[in-house]
């Protein structure tokens, strides 16, 4: 063969393994044996994924002892009881975990701490709130372990995980080319050709996500399960982001021979279900409400407000941050004031 | 290895191309001048061409570049025009049926619109084709088998896009024209129908499809393995059976207890391809339209294998209610 | 005896591997051969132990029954029976039937004297039942990877197993094969298609001539491949269906753990057009 075809050969070769990994791999049998559930790991991913997966190391507690933080601080709308001490340590946590370079200055005219003139202030103030919710409320989702600003943010002031809606494309009012929100390769679908938005009907909306019908025969009229084949690569395109989310596959949850039933399922599946409508409540009463708060190179390009996924607090971790219990070190962020 | 493996044609003697069998008055002449390719007389005939270009070929070649054309065109039109996103994306890109809210109606063009012309005008093309399958194989004296072969194929694409969508009260239950968006539609039904693996028809048509490449192997190797005693010249061993065909049928008797005849393998082949479409598409006409979870489905009918469930059994969570 | 009209004058002695003239006889139909000797041996005995698996089982419904692997905890070591131990013998019989049985197709044809195509054609099919229960779950380090032995609960691995890497159609090696397949299955309905029209060529008709079929296929589609390359074609497509097959399942798990759509990010990303 000519040199050239060679080259071109090995290029070519070269080019489509270049996507390959290598044995030994780990495995963790989820199912009976023989039935293939499994989790599937390279340990070389995962020695690149742990440092991103650290908790930073909390400050000694501080004494509860003295005035309280809003007799001695202006317009101190939450955390309130703590003593100035505790009160103080936890802006410290905060800076570190949200705006580690800007220092105090990314929330407050540090001429008057007490003005809410930064919007990242009063965002801030109704995340700590969100915070508060999500530790008290959604143990069912969060157990004991529980949230920080740090389990979203990592360090940085927006949290690089996010969604918004998606920008329409060029010439979206043409007859040819519509796709149907789906049929492009994007990263929100997992590189497939699932619809490629599938957080606002499931993670802000409440569109059921169900599919499946509970009988054999397909049933008439009242009975009738109108779910179609289009819904459900809706529900699929969810499920990849959640298990991509979680650096996990379909068997973490399912028993994939019968999908919807609960009785083949993993207890992991009952932890999905309630973070899903932890989501929308997030979504919903939290970050929407802010969205005129935040300044328009802050929202997604149709001017709405970047929202949660599974990957906001996941990040590819079947557990946030691997499990590390951050929020017992702050015991503030666990109580909530709101119904 | 010092023997010949019958793989590959070391000599090629060239002679005379042949024009083909005479065809009988009313069709047309035929077209091009057929001319070699050494490489391929290696492998089969060096010989490509002459081709009939009837007016059942002209006509759906016409309405298949036509749908062609118009997918193409409507992918180029979804990344903006731009010729290297075509060729980055191609894999993702589709022409997709309409949505569910339109059921069977005629949609806006860039909602299904186009989908359902393409459907129509690639269904007339691949129609025509048939017809044009079943009278040149009449025009030349031949049975019709290819053509009623090419019946079953056609069978199974029809109810994917035409029938169950019908019977389903919706066009956006088809398949979308796409590489990767087909394959999104295939998981899709499976995962909305309880996992097809437990349509017994599915399973029925996969025996047939992997009986079909057992077939094939055994047949070609067969045959190959033959070739010295001109087992390949297949027609003349069905009417005059040599010692090609007779190795052959023992090959078989002594390995397995029974064997086809020169004839009969050709019949096994030609029921096992045509099987695994025809016996598909009813699997798929079914999904749906009678049955609504294939899994269940199996339930009823006893066939599912148990295995033991975790501890404690897990609850669904919405009957106990969202608030925590 | 059950002899074809032909069939005495084939029935000579040579052609075997092992054993010389002990063994070179028939069974009936059935050519034996220490080959038929050791395959009757093997199958036996794993079909005896599968029948003691369904015994020890929960069901005698020959849908439901179900042989498992041993769970992935006993790695490459050998389980206990009850644990996937019986598992293991089955397939081991599996193996010696199945090359047993290859070995003595080599012999009847080198008897017949034909080429060894067939038995090699074969050898691709034991590679792929080897590759999926041996040396997938060698590279994966435990034999628990491998498929159970039960007609429903086989599927229910091959559901889980594509699950395990979301949407295994992206799998590109697996496109291939599936390709290869249904084009061996449109080339076998084609090739069976055509010699029955030229043999049964209906009401009137005289049997017609390869020529005929070759001019068939080039009035049709401009191209014949004629009587001897739709033979190695069609054995062609069915194994390179076979052998992709293999590569794409031996690649999940050994070579990629993440989800197969993922894979694909390599393309997208190329500098030339990455946006």
């Amino acid at each position: 063969m000519k040199m050239i075809y060679k080259l071109a050969l090995c290029l070519g070769v070269a080019a489509m393994l270049s996507g390959c990994e290598r044995p030994p791999i780990e495995t963790v049998q989820t199912g009976y044996r023989g039935t293939g559930m499994e989790q599937i790991y390279n340990p070389r991913t995962l020695v690149k994924q742990a440092p991103l997966n650290q908790a930073p190391i909390a400050a000694e507690a501080a004494s509860p002892d003295g005035p309280k933080a809003n007799q001695v601080y202006q317009n101190v709308k939450v955390l309130g009881d703590l003593s100035v001490g505790q009160f103080n340590r936890q802006m410290a946590a905060i800076t570190q975990w949200v705006a580690p370079d800007q220092g105090c200055a990314y929330c407050h005219n540090v001429q008057n701490f007490a003005d809410d003139g930064k919007y990242t202030k009063v965002v801030a103030r109704r995340m700590i709130q969100m915070t508060q919710k999500v530790n008290q409320d959604w143990k069912p989702h969060v157990a004991e372990t529980g949230v920080t600003c740090y389990t979203c943010h990592r360090g940085n002031n927006i949290p690089t995980q996010v969604w918004a809606a998606p920008k329409d494309r060029k010439y979206a009012n043409s007859l040819l080319g519509d796709l149907a929100g789906q049929n492009m390769a994007t990263k929100e679908a997992g590189l497939t050709s699932l619809p490629s938005d599938p957080f606002t009907p499931y993670l802000m909306g409440a569109q059921p996500i169900r599919v499946n019908s509970t009988t054999a025969m397909t049933g008439v009229g009242a009975n009738a399960n109108r779910a179609s084949t289009k819904q459900a690569e809706h529900t699929y395109s969810l499920m990849v982001h959640m298990s991509e989310s979680l650096g996990v596959n379909c068997s973490y949850c399912h028993n994939t021979r019968n999908f919807q039933s609960w009785e083949e399922s993993r207890p992991q599946r009952v932890t999905a279900w309630y973070g899903i409508r932890m989501a929308r409540e997030i979504n919903n009463d939290y970050m929407t409400p802010l969205t005129s708060t935040f300044p328009p190179h802050r929202l997604g390009p149709k001017g709405d407000v970047l929202k949660v996924n599974c990957t906001t607090c996941h990040q590819g971790a079947f557990k946030p941050l691997y499990g590390a219990a951050m929020a017992k070190d702050y015991p503030e962020l666990q109580v909530s004031a709101e119904q | 290895m010092a023997e010949y493996q019958n793989l590959f044609t070391s000599v090629q003697p060239v002679g005379p191309l042949h024009h083909g069998i005479d065809l009988p008055r009313g069709d047309d002449k035929r077209t091009g001048e057929p001319f070699l390719v050494h490489l391929l007389g290696r492998i089969g005939n060096a010989q490509i061409g002459p081709v009939y270009l009837g007016s059942l070929g002209v006509a759906s070649l016409i309405f298949g570049i036509a749908a062609f054309n118009i997918i193409g065109f409507n992918m180029l039109a979804s990344v903006d025009w731009n010729p290297i996103q075509l060729i980055r994306q191609l894999f993702w890109l589709a022409l997709e049926p309409p949505p569910p809210a339109y059921g069977l109606n005629f949609p806006p063009l860039e909602q299904g619109g186009w989908w359902l012309i393409v459907g129509f005008m690639l269904t007339t093309s691949i129609l025509l084709w048939w017809v044009r399958t079943y009278r040149r194989a009449r025009q030349l004296g031949l049975g019709t088998h290819v053509a009623w072969a090419f019946a079953a194929a056609i069978w199974l694409y029809l109810v994917c896009g035409f029938f169950r969508p019908i019977m389903m009260g919706s066009w956006s239950e088809a398949v979308p024209f796409g590489i990767f968006p087909h394959l999104d539609w295939v998981s899709a039904i499976s995962l909305r129908y309880g996992n097809l693996f437990y349509n017994p028809f599915h399973a029925l048509s996969i025996v047939f499809l992997y009986g079909s490449v057992l077939l094939f192997a055994m047949h070609g190797a067969t045959i190959l393995a033959v070739g010295r005693y001109g087992g390949e010249r297949e027609i003349e061993q069905i009417v005059d059976r040599g010692t090609a065909s007779e190795r052959a049928g023992l090959f078989w008797r002594w390995t397995m207890g029974f064997n086809a005849s020169m004839e009969s393998i050709h019949r096994w082949a030609w029921w096992f391809a045509v099987l695994c479409p025809l016996v598909g598409g009813v699997g798929i006409l079914l999904t749906g339209t009678v049955v609504d979870n294939w899994y269940l489905w199996s339930v009823k009918h006893h066939v599912v294998p148990a295995y033991p469930l975790g501890s404690p059994v897990v609850v669904d969570p919405a009957i106990l209610g969202v608030k925590p | 005896m059950s002899m074809l009209s032909f069939e005495r004058k084939y029935r000579v002695r040579g052609g075997t591997i092992f054993g010389g003239d002990l063994f070179d006889f028939w069974v009936g139909p059935f050519y034996v051969g220490f080959f038929g000797i050791t395959t009757i041996f093997f199958a036996l005995m794993g079909t005896m132990m599968i029948l003691w698996g369904a015994a020890m089982g929960p069901t005698w419904n020959v849908w439901q029954i179900s042989i498992a692997p041993p769970d992935i905890s006993y790695g490459l070591r050998f389980a206990p029976m009850m644990e996937g131990g019986l598992w293991q013998l089955i397939t081991v019989c599996a193996i010696g039937a199945f090359v047993s049985w290859a070995l003595r197709e080599v012999e009847i044809a080198r008897k017949l004297g034909m080429g060894l195509h067939v038995p090699v054609a074969f050898g691709m099919a034991i590679l792929a039942y080897v590759s999926l229960q041996v040396i997938r779950p060698v590279l994966m380090g435990a034999w628990g990877h491998a498929f159970p032995y039960g007609i429903y609960s086989h599927l229910d691995w091959v559901s889980n197993t594509a699950y395990q890497y979301l949407h295994f159609h992206y799998n590109p090696w697996h496109m291939i094969a599936v390709t290869l397949f249904f084009a061996a299955t449109l080339a076998l309905s084609m090739h069976g298609g055509l010699v029955l029209s030229a043999t049964n060529p209906g009401k009137g008709q005289v049997v017609k001539s390869p020529e005929h079929e070759d001019t068939f296929f080039r009035d049709l589609i401009g191209y014949s491949v004629g009587t001897l390359g739709i033979h190695r074609l069609g054995l062609f497509l069915a194994l390179s269906g076979v052998w992709f097959g293999i590569v794409c399942i031996v690649i999940s798990g050994p070579f990629w753990t993440g989800a197969w759509p993922e894979w694909w990010s390599w393309w997208l990303n190329m500098p030339i057009w990455r946006t």
